[in-house]
């Protein structure tokens, strides 16, 4: 299987212009880039505006981008770009925007409006979610715990996974989409269910 | 107001080329201009065209009249723009060199585009969203090209300080073609002298100063104009002046339609054959300069070059207008 | 619900999907929020799996991107600048035979004052435009663009003088920048002194990447 086959047809359908493709690539990527850029900045809502930032870049960057290097090494060189020039600029000089102690980094638009970075409900949910997946992860029969483990802590390919347990690239696909979807099921309640909570406090 | 008076107003104001309601936006874009070139800031931003970018420092003051400035690359080059009143800097730490010239003062706040009535008939400028950039609330502008002659801006407009936090240059089509955001900015009240030293210790440069000519002959300018312009653009400027290194004055001219500026320069063409064996100078030419658009043709022993932060066909088209006056122009006499 | 595609899905994330396959569902993909979301979820399973503590989970972030990126222009239509990269003149750098630019040698004050990078790309050379009407409107614009996307690279640029040398046009752009709206006037100083260099360097290889995803 040819490395990175995903990401390239996804960033090709941006470079046509399909801006959804981007979303995809986002949504993929976003834990693995802010975790990244926390390695330059603590707060973590600043490593988010950051890696927004980052993203932003990337897809101004994306005409550019020819399948060289994998996708995700692009992207993770723009984010470091952008850690370092962020804490760059902020230690020559000092940001001096008024400080907004109220901190709602709320972005409203006459058409619609959109929730929130910093609402209390934000961080239930990330709690709740981790609790979530970790209790269905430990509810799974082994196989398919084993297997998704090693796909999403270990990174191992499929072909790996089947060595490591002596079955075949069939069945640890089929695996890790049982496993996936035994989570999903659990993980889709709090989030529909968490967002129908914040719509009511909103 | 009165009642009376309100509805008059209205009534009038609608009558006019530009509705009531259009007003606001582009009163944003005056209090832009009007704070990037009275207020003393300091800031860093970043600056992307072509797919790269790169982060500068911008310091500048105004203090009794006069302008200081400071344009510094953060990365990589280190190249350095440092304008105190009459004397430009530029240092170039690769190069080792510094190139220092003198400018007359007057050319620092005079003759720039302000957005008036006449600039909302080629542009629709239109406030789209308000946001919050950076934990500041910032409205988005968008002045739109209502033809090919020009290019299209977005700007992000700090509410409490009138400075653009971001802003964008886009094509007829939309596309960005270049784009600054500031990552940091202070409004002081107080900028001092040091802060338009060089970054950089210029031990061991070559210094390289301009020296006017020993005798600087009265130009006669006013001899050119163009005989036809984009529509929207008119002529603010006219000045004679020489250039660092050129042995000639060059006629100075400037057209703006309140957002966009063009320069043409006229200047008498060296005269002698060229060498022999290299091939004939080229009868117009055309350049980009980063985002900007250059283009120099040759009328009557004269070479006209156009410049301006417009798309390549505008510069083209008012170089290729301009003409002596006294001369029959091709086409109608414009504006 | 489609168990044949949440399969394919599932392996596309993981980057174990044939290339065809792939091609189809990143369409599907793109266009169907349910997908997409589902998508999402295989993130945040992930990422909780390797325990990415302090990393907010809810996924506000791809929304700010998505909202950003909506007032963004598509991708797809920079013909014109990249092949004024292509075709950039570095005449800062010595010509072959490493003499500096013939001709502009008195010119000496000019020539360092220069070598601030300025990118001067010759669009279209020695042609005039085919008829300029004086009428506002014209089709001028379609005349340029015409050379820019047939643009050829002269066989010997340097040794046919430039109408209007490089150095010249610097001085051109800055004496032009005091009278540029403040806006714009900023833009126009900054390419004179952002670098290339910075370019070459994001071009280099990264040697250590961590990545899970592979």
């Amino acid at each position: 299987m040819s490395a990175d086959v995903s990401d390239l047809s996804l960033v090709r359908r941006v470079q046509r212009g399909d801006k959804g493709a981007f979303d995809a690539l986002v949504l993929k990527y976003q834990h693995k880039l802010v975790k990244l850029v926390m390695r330059y900045v603590r707060n973590p809502a600043e490593a988010e505006d950051i890696a927004q930032e980052a993203f932003i870049k990337a897809y101004r960057a994306l005409p550019q981008f020819r399948g060289d290097s994998a996708f995700y090494t692009w992207l993770y060189r723009i984010a470091i770009n952008t850690a370092k020039n962020a804490v760059v600029s902020r230690d020559r000089s000092p940001i001096d925007y008024e400080l907004d102690r109220n901190s709602h980094d709320e972005s409203y638009e006459m058409q619609g409006r959109m929730k929130d970075a910093e609402t209390p409900e934000g961080l239930v949910l990330t709690d709740e979610i981790r609790s979530t997946v970790n209790a269905a992860i430990d509810a799974l029969p082994e196989d398919l715990r084993t297997a998704i483990v090693l796909r999403e802590l270990e990174g191992l390919s499929y072909e790996e996974i089947a060595a490591a347990m002596d079955c075949p690239v069939g069945t640890v696909r089929s695996r890790i989409f049982r496993a996936r979807e035994a989570i999903d099921r659990r993980l889709r309640e709090v989030f529909e269910g968490g967002l129908g909570r914040a719509e009511e406090l909103g | 107001m009165r009642g009376s008076e309100r509805v008059l107003a209205l009534a009038l104001g609608c009558l006019a080329a530009g509705s009531v309601l259009a007003e606001e936006p582009a009163r944003w874009l005056e209090r832009m201009n009007q704070a990037l070139t009275t207020r003393n800031y300091d800031g860093t931003f970043s600056h992307w065209h072509g797919g790269q970018v790169e982060m500068l420092r911008i310091i500048h003051r105004v203090q009794d009249g006069t302008v200081s400035e400071r344009l510094a690359s953060l990365d990589g080059s280190g190249r350095e723009f440092i304008r105190t009143g009459a004397s430009l800097a530029c240092y170039l730490p690769d190069k080792r060199t510094v190139v220092v010239e003198q400018r007359p003062q007057q050319e620092s706040l005079v003759g720039f585009p302000a957005v008036n009535d006449q600039t909302a008939s080629f542009y629709e400028i239109k406030e789209v969203a308000r946001t919050r950039l950076n934990r500041r609330d910032t409205h988005v502008i968008t002045v739109t090209p209502k033809d090919e002659y020009r290019y299209g801006y977005r700007l992000w407009i700090d509410d409490s300080t009138a400075m653009p936090l971001k802003t964008q240059l886009c094509d007829a089509h939309g596309n960005v073609i270049e784009q600054i955001v500031f990552a940091s900015l202070t409004l002081s009240s107080r900028i001092p002298d040091t802060a338009f030293r060089p970054e950089v210790s210029t031990e061991g440069f070559q210094w390289v100063r301009d020296r006017p000519p020993a005798s600087a002959a009265p130009v006669a300018a006013g001899s050119w104009s163009a005989a036809t312009l984009p529509p929207g653009f008119r002529m603010t400027v006219r000045s004679a002046q020489t250039l660092p290194g050129s042995a000639q004055p060059v006629d100075h001219l400037v057209f703006t339609d309140g957002m966009a500026s063009v320069s043409v320069f006229v200047e008498m063409q060296q005269s002698g054959p060229p060498a022999p064996g290299a091939a004939p100078a080229a009868v117009a030419e055309a350049a980009t300069v980063g985002s900007s658009s250059a283009f120099s043709t040759v009328v009557d022993g004269h070479k006209i070059t156009a410049v301006g932060e417009v798309p390549p066909a505008t510069v083209q088209f008012i170089a290729t207008q301009v003409k002596a006056q006294g001369a029959a122009p091709l086409g109608a006499r414009g504006r | 619900m489609n168990e044949e595609l949440d399969s394919q899905l599932s392996a596309m994330f993981d980057d174990e999907l044939p290339p065809q396959e792939c091609e189809l569902l990143a369409r599907r993909l793109s266009r169907d929020e349910l997908l997409k979301a589902r998508w999402g979820r295989y993130a945040v399973v992930g990422a909780v799996i390797r325990a990415e503590r302090g990393v907010r989970l809810n996924a506000p972030l791809a929304g700010l991107v998505n909202a950003a990126l909506s007032a963004e222009p598509a991708l797809g239509a920079h013909a014109v600048p990249s092949l004024a990269q292509q075709a950039r003149l570095r005449w800062w750098q010595p010509l072959a035979g490493g003499a500096v630019a013939a001709g502009v040698a008195a010119l000496s004050v000019l020539w360092l004052r220069a070598q601030a990078p300025l990118t001067v790309t010759p669009l279209a050379a020695q042609r005039l435009p085919a008829t300029l009407s004086a009428a506002p409107g014209a089709v001028a614009l379609k005349a340029v663009d015409a050379g820019a996307a047939s643009y050829v690279t002269p066989p010997a640029p340097l040794v046919r003088p430039m109408l209007v040398p490089s150095t010249q046009l610097a001085n051109y752009v800055v004496a032009h920048s005091m009278f540029s709206s403040p806006v714009t006037r900023r833009n126009l100083l900054s390419s004179f002194i952002t670098s290339e260099q910075a370019a070459a360097e994001a071009e280099a290889p990264q040697v250590d990447v961590q990545s899970n995803a592979r």
